[in-house]
């Protein structure tokens, strides 16, 4: 065996190598493609009101308790541009590519996430 | 075909079956991680006897072993099918052409690559549709074809050596010298 390994030829080594790296560094990128949430969900009182690309530019108007709030998609992140609550909590925690943005007073949440992953999460407990 | 060709490709047939017929027995740990252990016969038939023998034994073993799973024209057929062609005619062309340059190991992982090569454009074709779906399993089949091809490479080459030394002067070689 050792000897057989001995006598591969340069080709083979090289060959063997960039398979190697190919492989490799073809997972990372595909593993990146996959986390980086491909869908904005935005949830209104609890329950999911709209879902979008977030890769198309979309300027979206929310109504809420508190007047409308603005959401903006832009080249694959979302903010909330506009709010009419007290502390504008929302809209300081800027652009998101991944995560969410919860806006409290208007009972609003924005969800990145591929569509399939946000499916799987839970509540993890509810307090009185 | 003399009648000499013909006993070889039964014989090398019947042993590339039993490697594929024990390699399906083998529990693996993921679905598409096949051993490939049949690969070692063509590859030895492929250098000592040519592309002809090499061609009809993986022929026979790949329609003989569906019968016998039974998966004979379904889609784990044609896939084992296309896949088997795929790394006979690259392993082949690529002793023609560049017998110079690769050794058994690198004409093994040849085969290997066109293999998975084949098997993930024949799995997109008929089945699968989904390009993501390919794009993201590619990888990782690529990255254990290349160990399997390694290690199959290395036993074919072993192989290949303690055959030669054995009778050297019935074997047209194609790749070594006679020790």
């Amino acid at each position: 065996m050792k000897e057989t390994i001995k006598n591969t030829t340069l080709a083979d080594r090289i060959l063997f190598f960039f398979l190697i790296f190919l492989s490799i560094a073809g997972i990372f990128v595909s593993r990146e493609a996959l986390s980086q949430g491909s869908d904005v969900i935005v949830e209104v009182d609890g329950k999911p009101a709209y879902t979008l690309p977030l890769n198309v530019n979309k300027l979206l108007s929310v109504g809420g308790p508190y007047g409308p709030t603005l959401v903006e998609i832009e080249k694959g992140k979302v903010r909330i541009r506009e709010s009419h609550c007290r502390n504008q909590i929302c809209v300081r925690e800027g652009w998101i590519s991944r995560g969410v943005i919860v806006c409290l007073p208007n009972k609003l949440v924005i969800i990145v996430a591929g569509s399939s992953k946000y499916q799987k999460q839970g509540i993890d407990a509810i307090t009185g | 075909m003399q009648l000499q060709d013909k006993h070889r490709i039964a014989i090398l047939s019947a042993y590339a079956l039993a490697l594929h017929g024990f390699e399906s027995l083998l529990p693996t740990p993921i679905p598409w991680l096949k051993l490939g252990l049949a690969n070692i016969i063509t590859l030895v038939a492929l250098i000592l006897y040519g592309f002809r023998t090499a061609l009809m034994v993986t022929l026979i073993r790949v329609v003989l072993a569906s019968i016998f799973i039974g998966t004979f024209l379904g889609p784990a057929f044609i896939l084992s099918t296309g896949g088997g062609l795929a790394s006979v005619v690259a392993m082949g062309l690529s002793i023609k052409y560049f017998k110079k340059f690769f050794g058994t190991v690198g004409i093994s992982l040849i085969g290997a690559l066109f293999h998975n090569i084949a098997q993930l454009s024949l799995a997109y074709y008929f089945f699968i549709q989904r390009i993501e779906a390919v794009l993201i399993i590619s990888p990782v089949i690529l990255l254990l074809g290349t160990l399997t091809g390694i290690v199959n490479g290395i036993i074919s080459d072993i192989l290949i050596k303690n055959l030669l030394k054995k009778n050297t002067e019935k074997i047209q070689n194609v790749l070594h010298k006679a020790p």
